[in-house]
């Protein structure tokens, strides 16, 4: 069976793609959010082959919220939208399919097909991750899990990255949270300006740098404005002074 | 054009006159080209003053009595000069090869040269007349073709912007969902819309609607937004009914709850309560629509919508109509306040 996600905060809209959905064979839906934040709570959980995000959502769009997903673990995902050229000239036809509000059953039918090709030939959603970072400005906030929910942090608060396997430990001043994601893509959503990487398992955000003590072979300590020490990789020490115009 | 025409009109004058002096055998050959070229001479110096101030005088080409004014008060300073100028050249060359110029007696040739001056002055500045008002003409033509084209674009862009591609687009998807469920409702809703569209077709800018036909109006879009959002918002109507004669802007009210939807609605997933409310506070017709739970960012700028709510009112009413938007409790209202019309007589 494949398992789908629906998203869309209008119930009429959300309640046509859940029955359409569900008359389909091979096709269950496993849940359904009224808003972008909840949409990506309910991927992170449920794990679905697939999602149809509406694009313009409370909370989170739902290109904000595919930008918020790892990439290799995405499930394919089919924006929605009603009228938004924009949008629809960057989901570029091939890379990840879409739907035009009002759609027919013919034409839903063609995306699902669609789909299920995708996941026979065993595509991730990756694409469409890739298209929502470009599209929304995704940089400037993280979603993080917090107990058994998510939540959206500010960026700017988060002071280091620390990487742990496939995990990523999320240092703010007040906690840290653990994300199922590798240091290199939450680098990549995050954007360049901000954070910049000084071990192979460690990056930093460039304004909670307090002050640099040079040590033996070139690395050097990092003291934050927190207190904490990090240790800079002579590996990397050329690109952090590059980034503090030095 | 001007100086070719000029330059013609000379050449003209001088051959005539060389045609002239072929039949007289007892004037020399440059005696007629002496007299027509130092008329050409000094006219010419006129003529050049008047075309360097016609830039000056062309905004009086619609007042053609002080535009050929503006030039014939030069008229007795031309006959002093050119007759002058002109005598005294003749005189000069004549003296120069050793003989005399001969003519009429001076105060003749006062009034003769005068005369002869005012009817080619008169004839010239006609000329002048006509090409430049030809030119401003040209120019107002092709100003008015640009004004017009601006305007077609301008009355494009606004209904563009009512008709809302996202809104229909969105209604649309709305009534495609219900059809499936409940045909009767869903058959309401392309009522409901075809009736909007309709209004917002029939309606221009200076149209004014009673007041019931504005609120209905209102009501068309809002029940197709409330089926939309169903379960997110409530709205209230508080309606005096004593006051729904009078007379308003048409589809001045739309824009408003347009707002309340975008800004108050769709990014929160929080219930919306929304009043409409309509009441007469102090001589006037106070029309209120305000929505809970969302406050304006403290940057707020008006947007379009408003914007055009605001001149319509100001280009109807003057400054006697007023339009606020502003934090009230725990959300927005937008306060139209228009004067009624019985408490101003």
């Amino acid at each position: 069976m494949i398992r789908a996600v629906i998203a869309d905060d209008e119930a009429p809209a959300r309640e046509k793609l859940e029955r359409w959905v569900a008359e389909q064979p091979d096709m269950t839906v496993v849940g359904s959010a009224e808003d972008g934040l909840s949409a990506a709570q309910c991927i992170e959980q449920l794990r679905p082959d697939v999602a149809f995000l509406d694009v313009q959502m409370p909370t989170l769009s739902g290109l904000q919220a595919a930008a918020q997903l790892e990439p290799s673990s995405a499930p394919l995902i089919v924006f929605v939208t009603a009228f938004d050229e924009h949008a629809v000239k960057a989901f570029d036809l091939n890379a990840v399919d879409y739907l035009l509000k009002p759609y027919d059953l013919d034409r839903f039918k063609r995306t699902v097909q669609r789909v299920r090709e995708r996941l026979h030939a065993h595509e991730s959603g990756a694409t469409a991750v890739a298209i929502g970072r470009a599209r929304a400005p995704s940089c400037e906030r993280l979603l993080v899990p917090d107990g058994e929910r998510l939540q959206l942090i500010d960026a700017a608060s988060v002071e280091w990255l620390q990487a742990d396997d496939n995990y990523v430990h999320v240092h703010t001043a007040s906690r840290t949270y653990l994300l199922r994601r590798t240091l290199q893509d939450l680098l990549s959503q995050l954007g360049e300006q901000r954070f910049v990487r000084i071990h192979k398992s460690t990056a930093v955000n460039l304004g909670s740098i307090g002050s640099l003590t040079p040590l033996f072979k070139g690395d050097y300590e990092i003291h934050l404005h927190n207190g904490r020490t990090l240790r800079l990789s002579r590996r990397y020490r050329e690109a952090l002074f590059a980034r503090m115009g030095q | 054009m001007l100086w070719a025409l000029w330059a013609a009109f000379w050449l003209l004058m001088i051959g005539v006159s060389i045609e002239d002096q072929l039949r007289n055998p007892l004037t020399r050959w440059w005696e007629p080209v002496l007299s027509e070229g130092s008329s050409a001479l000094v006219s010419t110096g006129w003529m050049w003053l008047a075309v360097r101030v016609r830039g000056r005088y062309a905004r009086y080409l619609d007042k053609p009595m002080i535009w050929f004014g503006s030039y014939l008060r030069w008229l007795p300073l031309v006959f002093i000069t050119w007759i002058t100028a002109v005598y005294a050249i003749r005189h000069g060359v004549y003296a120069a090869v050793g003989r005399t110029y001969e003519h009429s007696g001076w105060g003749f040739v006062v009034v003769y040269e005068s005369l002869k001056l005012t009817y080619f002055t008169g004839l010239w500045l006609g000329i002048l007349f006509g090409i430049d008002s030809y030119g401003q003409w040209q120019l107002q033509w092709r100003r008015l073709l640009q004004t017009q084209k601006a305007l077609a674009e301008a009355q494009l862009a606004q209904l563009q912007g009512q008709l809302r591609p996202h809104f229909l687009f969105n209604a649309l998807n709305t009534v495609s969902a219900l059809m499936h469920t409940d045909v009767a409702r869903a058959d309401r809703l392309v009522a409901a819309l075809g009736d909007l569209l309709r209004i917002s077709l029939r309606s221009n800018e200076h149209e004014m609607t009673p007041l019931a036909e504005e609120l209905r109006a209102l009501e068309l879009y809002a029940d197709i937004m409330l089926e939309r959002f169903r379960d997110r918002v409530t709205l209230d109507w508080q309606i005096d009914q004593a006051l729904l004669d009078i007379p308003v802007p048409a589809l001045l009210l739309q824009p408003l709850l347009e707002n309340v939807f975008k800004h108050g609605v769709e990014p929160t997933v929080a219930h919306v309560r929304v009043i409409v409310s309509v009441g007469r506070e102090s001589g006037s017709l106070e029309i209120v629509v305000s929505n809970s739970g969302s406050m304006l960012a403290p940057e707020h700028r008006d947007g379009v919508g408003f914007r055009n709510c605001r001149e319509r009112l100001s280009i109807i009413y003057g400054n006697t109509a007023s339009m606020l938007v502003r934090n009230e409790g725990d959300g927005v209202a937008a306060r139209v306040l228009i004067p009624l019309m019985d408490t101003i007589q």
